[in-house]
Parts: structure tokens; sequence; C-alpha cells
């Protein structure tokens, strides 16, 4: 076989096409419901989502998991048709409606061919005005649910991530337990918790409907004018109340390890970190920028030591997770049992890292042009334009928020960063949680001595439901 | 409704490389996707994984580019970027601001010239330690991780390609050596058993020269061995059951049966039957056992598709706490059953097609999305021009095709059921009723 030739200089970019972020038209429906539309030419499936600013973290703690069950429930039933009539009609339409819950807010979403927004949108706003909440239904998801947190306990990844959540925050904080829940508020939940907590945000000033895609180019009428047409007509629920302020207090102040037993894993879950910051901070862009140095390139430094260099594991990462409180700091990693404790230590040593001296100048060049280059990417179609514009409704942004962001992440200097990893990042007050084979990680842990351990080992069979 | 088509050209570079390219120029992306004609089922016995194995390997540089360059550069260029095994295939894809498209080429092209200008014992061996903590993670510390890997072994006969996973053992990879690599590169990375689709914001004329600019100088591999046998008895011939212990704590019934080809029209049938039987909660399964009966936790049904002898149809069901085995597995090939006796009715097609059809414009918005599909077309099936008539082949399924194949597929002695339960002692929940 003759010998490749290839060309060994890399090749220069060419001249960038300019990229803006879809300009959108706010209107206000004379019922207060702010409208927001998106015009995106040549998207012939358009996407509409309404955003309610009543999420999983406005629960009262004796009912968690009621608005995230509510949003589920919400597409079982209206007054005017049953669960199937409904997702009946919503396949005839060739449309995907869905409803969810997050920490920060509801949404009730369908996409569709732009020719039947109308319809689709009428069966939107029906099962968001008119839900029923039957009973039976109810119950079943109820039951589902509970069934999901048994499954839940099984899955290391997820029993992790709530047990690290448990640890850092503070009991009397809605982050504390899962968004859904957990069995002893779960069981409680019944049709009338589920009806209060969707009427908690039913006020249209509080809600926003968001549109995007081939809007203008199919003949059709305004979104607007559709939207007056369905929803105008909304008054605001008895008890509907403003989502208020959310305690997000740490329950840590001092290094601390918990290792869950899991006899037989083959592999540990690593979960370290602590409570982080909220959306609507000064230095997001500043923090995007660490964290994907820290944590969120495949070229990071904790996936650069831990897979790369290592082969400790399929892949390692840190995030931030901003809500409208302060959401959970973690780094994460799964790694094969036998080399948990080193694992760990390196996790740690980039975590420290990190705060002690300024990155390169090519790690900053390498995130801050991944952020400002994947920006159009990421905004090829309706749906996640939503989705952004979304989370700039949610957390009260400016309108610019979308416009501006690759200019403040271009702004972001070496210095910034290492002062944000300072700020933002405390490995010395970090949970580590971790759940794997106790006997087998337990005494290298210890001699370790990285913090006090505490090793929870499964209690003999869970108890009949 | 109308579908956009997607208007390519098609061509080959003298040393054989396929060039498909597609203009868009709604967004400033692009899309590159290569296909090797290589996949789990070219590897030999002792080998297993080793197809998936390499492409981690592709990652580790090449003579210009060192190891774990090519996924910075990418990101640094503002792009995503990943490689994906499968059995027939395997692809490599990168999606970029479009004035980055340059790179992309230049980054392929280099690794498919000069892989093994930067191979090492050690990078092998530190992609060996994370493919093995791959399957770990995905496998085996997972409840029911080891389904996928069942479903082959038992569907296809042991010396039939398509009877191993593509994650393979860790005897097998144990054993891979640089030596292997070599050869496999050797063998199946030539210009010659690859497809690279191109689509987005960019001239095709630009991509045409860029192409012959990087790629031109790499040499075909003219002995690029035939895939072996794959044909395949269209049923199993009798029925296998087997139950395996898990740290589970609900059961979970898989079932698995043997299907038609890719590319066999019996195949759309069978897709469209899919939908009508778990595509969401308007589907069948799902409102027998989930909403009425409320004996599963959740339902799944779906075809993998396979081009040789034969593809796959599975789907599950997670048995509710209380509720007995018998009567889940009962109920679930029940309906599969009726689907073989009475037509569908006219409404659930309709929806069923309004759905396929919402879902392939959406997908078909995405330049990925049209560059996999392209390269997919041409490599599995050597037209990628498919890419324009499968909407149209699933709209013309008939009520009467989705009950013949039913037929052809649902039966007893071709049918697979594998049962995970709570292993003794491990699990939190009696399961009998």
């Amino acid at each position: 076989m003759s010998e490749s030739s290839v060309n060994a200089a890399r090749p220069t970019p060419g001249h960038p096409r300019p990229y803006e972020f879809p300009a959108f038209r706010r209107s206000v429906l004379s019922n207060g419901l702010s409208v927001i539309v998106a015009p995106m030419a040549g998207r012939p499936l358009v996407t509409a989502s309404l955003v309610v600013r009543n999420g999983a973290a406005d629960d009262p703690q004796v009912d968690a998991g009621a608005t995230v069950l509510a949003a589920r429930a919400l597409s079982e039933g209206t007054q005017r048709y049953d669960a199937v009539a409904l997702v009946e009609a919503t396949e005839r339409l060739g449309a995907g409606l869905h409803a969810d819950a997050g920490w920060d807010a509801s949404t009730v979403s369908v996409e569709v061919p732009v020719a039947r927004f109308e319809p689709a949108l009428a069966l939107l706003a029906e099962l968001a005005e008119h839900p029923a909440f039957p009973p039976r239904e109810v119950d079943r998801l109820r039951e589902e649910r509970l069934n999901d947190l048994l499954q839940a306990r099984a899955e290391p990844r997820r029993r992790v991530e709530e047990a690290f959540i448990r640890t850092i925050y503070a009991p009397s904080t809605p982050y504390h337990l899962p968004s859904g829940g957990v069995a002893e508020t779960v069981e409680q939940l019944d049709a009338g918790r589920l009806a209060a907590a969707w009427a908690r945000g039913f006020d249209p000033a509080q809600m926003t409907l968001i549109v995007a895609g081939d809007v203008d180019g199919a003949g059709g009428r305004d979104p607007v004018e559709i939207a007056e047409s369905l929803l105008a007509g909304w008054t605001a629920a008895p008890g509907a109340t403003a989502g208020g302020s959310i305690s997000s207090e740490s329950a840590i102040d001092s290094l601390q390890i918990k290792l869950l037993d899991r006899p037989g894993s083959v592999q540990t879950e690593i979960r370290v970190g602590h409570v982080g910051v909220p959306r609507r901070i000064d230095d997001f862009a500043g923090l995007s920028v660490m964290s994907a140095i820290l944590g969120g390139l495949f070229n990071s430094r904790l996936n650069m030591k831990l897979r790369e260099e290592k082969g400790y594991t399929y892949g390692a990462s840190a995030s931030f997770d901003p809500r409208r409180a302060a959401g959970p700091f973690a780094a994460r990693v799964a790694v094969n049992t036998e080399v948990t404790v080193p694992a760990l230590v390196d996790l740690l040593a980039e975590l420290s890292r990190i705060r002690e001296a300024p990155v390169t100048a090519a790690e900053l060049a390498a995130a801050r042009d991944f952020l400002v280059g994947v920006f159009p990417l990421r905004f090829e179609t309706p749906g996640p334009v939503v989705g952004a514009i979304g989370g700039m409704v949610v957390h009260r942004l400016p309108d610019d928020e979308l416009a501006t962001y690759r200019s403040r992440i271009e702004a972001v200097g070496a210095d910034d960063v290492l002062a944000i990893a300072r700020a933002r990042i405390h490995p010395e007050h970090s949970a580590i949680v971790m759940v794997g084979d106790a006997t087998r990680i337990a005494a290298e842990l210890e001699a370790a001595a990285i913090g006090p351990v505490e090793i929870i080992r499964d209690e003999v069979p869970a108890e009949e439901a | 409704m109308v579908i956009p088509t997607v208007s390519f050209t098609d061509e080959r570079l003298p040393n054989g490389l396929r060039l498909i390219v597609a203009e868009d120029h709604l967004a400033p992306v692009v899309a590159v996707n290569i296909w090797y004609a290589v996949g789990s089922k070219n590897e030999v016995p002792g080998k297993t994984g080793f197809a998936h194995l390499f492409e981690h390997v592709m990652f580790q540089g090449s003579r210009n580019v060192k190891k774990a360059e090519h996924i910075a550069l990418v990101q640094a260029a503002g792009g995503t970027v990943n490689g994906t095994t499968w059995l027939d295939r395997t692809n490599y894809y990168e999606t970029l601001p479009s004035n980055q498209l340059e790179l992309a080429l230049w980054l392929e092209a280099d690794r498919m010239g000069t892989l093994l200008d930067a191979l090492s014992q050690e990078n092998l061996d530190n992609q060996r330690a994370v493919v093995k903590n791959e399957k770990r993670s995905t496998y085996d510390n997972r409840p029911y991780g080891t389904w996928s890997e069942k479903l082959q072994a038992h569907l296809y006969p042991e010396d039939h390609p398509y009877h191993h996973s593509t994650i393979g053992s860790m005897a097998d990879l144990d054993a891979a050596s640089l030596e292997d690599v070599a050869a496999f590169f050797r063998t199946y990375y030539a210009p010659n058993n690859a497809v690279l689709a191109v689509v987005g914001d960019v001239d095709r004329a630009q991509v045409r020269a860029w192409a012959e600019h990087y790629f031109g100088g790499i040499p075909a591999n003219p002995a690029i061995p035939p895939v072996a046998d794959m044909s395949l008895a269209p049923t199993l011939g009798a029925e296998i059951r087997e139950t395996v212990e898990d740290q589970v704590p609900l059961p979970r019934i898989y079932f698995g049966f043997r299907a038609p080809a890719m590319g066999d029209r019996r195949l759309d049938a069978l897709e469209v039957a899919m939908q009508i039987l778990a595509g969401g909660k308007g589907s069948r399964l799902d409102r027998r056992l989930v909403r009425d009966d409320q004996i599963a936790q959740d339902v799944v049904a779906f075809v993998l598709g396979f081009i040789g002898g034969g593809s796959i149809a599975a789907g599950w069901a997670t048995v509710k706490p209380g509720i007995g085995l018998d009567r889940v597995e009962a109920t679930y090939l029940e309906e599969l059953e009726r689907l073989t006796r009475e037509p569908v009715t006219d409404d659930e097609l309709a929806r069923a097609k309004a759905l396929i059809e919402t879902e392939e414009l959406g997908a078909l918005s995405r330049v990925e999305e049209r560059a996999d599909r392209l390269a997919m077309h041409a490599t599995l099936f050597d037209d990628p021009g498919l890419i324009d008539t499968m909407l149209a082949r699933y709209l013309a399924v008939t009520a009467d095709d989705i009950r013949a194949v039913s037929a052809d597929v649902f039966r007893a002695d071709n049918r697979l059921v594998l049962t995970y339960i709570p292993a003794s002692g491990g699990g939190s929940e009696e399961s009998a009723e």
C-alpha cells in the first residue's frame, strides 16, 4: 500500500458569517399575559411554550413534588376532553404537546407544523386553563412516581445525586429534596393538592407565551392575534401568587465524606461540591468560562486528567446549575472501584488548582471561542430558541441578554476566571458523596485522611410498601 | 404538507472517497459526517468490541494532530464533535460555524491518512481503560444494563456477525494489540470504504476542491474484504426464554423478535406498527398496560434496523409491584397478537403517520441529521437519494401491510422473552401476586 500524503498545515478559519440571535417581538394581551414571537424564516415546525413562573421550588415543603406531578397531570384530562381524547386530538394535528415543571417554572409546550398552529395552541390553552386532575389518573401518576423513586434507588447515578443534594442543602430548603419529591411527600399528593399547585401559578400577569418558527411566512394569522383569541379570557386563579424568594441555605461548613454502600458495584459514582449560585449574578459569563475550563469542555482539566491521562473513567465533568436561588455546584465522575481513592485525590487537586493560579491563555481562548462559536449551533431550530427566551423570562434577565451574551463571554479574562474560581469554588467546604462497594473502598478511603468518612450501609431489605 | 426535499451532489474522488454535499444557507453552520463501512459485524472471534475501541483510538492523534487535540480544535472553533460505532458502520462527525469547515476536513483527512504515525501502546492502554469504564457505566453497573447484549446474543446465532454487542467483552478488550489497530486501520479506514457528507452553509464547488486537497493524497485499499455471510432464517424457529437476577427493584420483561432487514419494505410497515403500539400516550400498549389495566410502570416498543440478514423488533414492560409477571407478559403479547389479526383503524394509522411526518420534518431541519442520513443511505444502500423517499414510504404503509408484517414477526416461534427479576436478598420489593 502506498504512503498517504496529507497536508501538514492546519487551515485557518474563513471569514465568519455574521449571526444574530433571532429578533423577537413583545406584546401583552388584554388580560396582561405576555407574548413573545421570534420569527424564524424557513422553519415550518413551530414551537410554542407557555411559561409559568411557578416551579418545584415554590412547593410548600410538605407538598414536595406537587408541581412536577401537577404538570404531568395536565394532559390527563380537561373539563372538555378525557386524556385519550386529548392525546388523539393532538396526534391528529401531528403535534407534540408536553407539560413539564422544573425548579423555577412550569411549561406547557407544543411543536406543530405552522399550518396547524392555531388548533394546536387551542389544545395547549385548554389544558392550561381547564385541567381536570381526574382522581383516577392522579392516583396512577402518584403510584408511578413512587415506583420511579424505587427505581432511582437502584440506579447508582440517581442515588448519588439524591444523596448529594440532601447532604449539601439544609433540610428547610426546597433543593434538599428532588424536584419530584420523595416517598413521604408524594404519598399524600392528591387531585386537590395538584390543582392547588397549578392554580398557584395561574395568573396571566405571571405567564408568558413564547412562539418561534416560520410564523410570518405561512400567510396565516398573526400568532399574537391567535393568542388574544385563545388566552385573553384567562383571569388569575384565586390564591395565585407570584413566585417568591427561595431559600438555598447550605447544610455544611466543612469537608465531609459520605460513602453509600452498594455491594458488588464495579464502579464508584462520585460527586463533589456544594451550594452554588443563582442565575442572576453579575459574573455569569465569567462563571461559564471558568466551568468550561474546569469541567465543561472535552479538554477540561477534569476530563483530561481523569480520562485522557489516567483512564479512570468514561468522562469527568463539573458544572453549576444556576436557578432562581443558588443551585448546586458539582463535579461528577464514575470510576472503576479499585481506583476510587486516587481518582478522588486527583479530582480534589483540580478543584484546588483552578483557584491557585490563572488559567493559561490557551485554556482561556479555547473556552471563550467554544462558548461564542457554538452559540449559533445551539439555535438552529425553534425549540432551543424558545427555551433560551424562556430562561430569560423566568430569571427576569434583560431583553438583550442573548444578543449580548457573546460579547460578554469575549470580555472574560484570566484574572476574572481566577477571581471567580476563588469566590465560587470551595473544596474545603465540599461534600464528597459516593455510591460504591464499601468493603473494597472504605479502608483506603479512611487511610487517605481526606476528611471524616461516614459509611452508610444498606439496611436489610426495606419493608413492604 | 410538503416536506422539503434535500438537493445534493454525489460523486467519488479518484481514490474512491464518496463525497455528498448539500447546501443550506439558512444558518451559518455546517455539518460534516464521515461514515466508514465497518462496524462490530466486521470483528473476528476473540476481538469483540474492537471496532468501538478503534473509534476511541481515532481521537488519540495522527501525524499532524496531537492526542485529544482533534476534539480540542473543533470545540475551540465553536463546534461539537463525536463518533459512534454500531453493528454495520462507524461514523465521525463535527458540526461547526460554517467558516470552520476546512478545519474539520483537515482533521478527518489527517487521521484517515496517518493515524498510525501517532499510535502508541500508552494511548491504546489509556483508551482501553476508558472503554472498559464506558462498559461499566453503560452496561455492568446499571440496573437491567445487560439487556441489549442478551438480546443480540439470543436473536442471532453464535456464528452470525450480529451475535455480539459493539461494546464487546472485557477479555477481548484486554486482548487488543497495536498490531490489531494497525491491521484494522489499513484494511477498513480507506477512502474507498468511506462516505463524506457535508451539509450546510457552504459552496459545493469549494467543498469539492477542499476534499480533493485534503483527502486526495490518501490511497485506496483495493482489497477490502467482503463481509461474512449474513444470511439468516427469517424466524428463530422456537421461543427462547431467559430469566436474569439483577439488582432491580421492579421486574421488567423484555421481548425480542427477528424482523426484516433494513431496506425491506416490510420494515417500514413494522416501524409504523411500533408507533401505533408504543409511540406515546395514545398508543395501544400504553393505553392498555399503563392506563387501563395499570399493571406496567412503563412500556416500550421499537425497531433496531440492520442490513445483514435481519433486524430486531423489541420492547419491554416494567412490572408494577404486586402484579404477576405472567399477566403482564400475556397482556403485552395479546396486543402484539391483535395486530396480526385485525387491521389497525384508519384513525390510528392517520395519527401515527401525522406524528411520523412531524418527526421527519423536525429531524430534517437540522444539518447534522441531514448529513447523517445522507451518509447512512449512501453507506448502507449506495443511494443517498433515499433520504427523500423515506417519508413517502412511511405514508404509503397500509393497514394490511401492518397486519402482514406483524403476522410474520410477532410469532411465538420467533420470540425471545427475557425477564429481569430482583436478585434474591438484594431487592426491596416482593413482586409475587
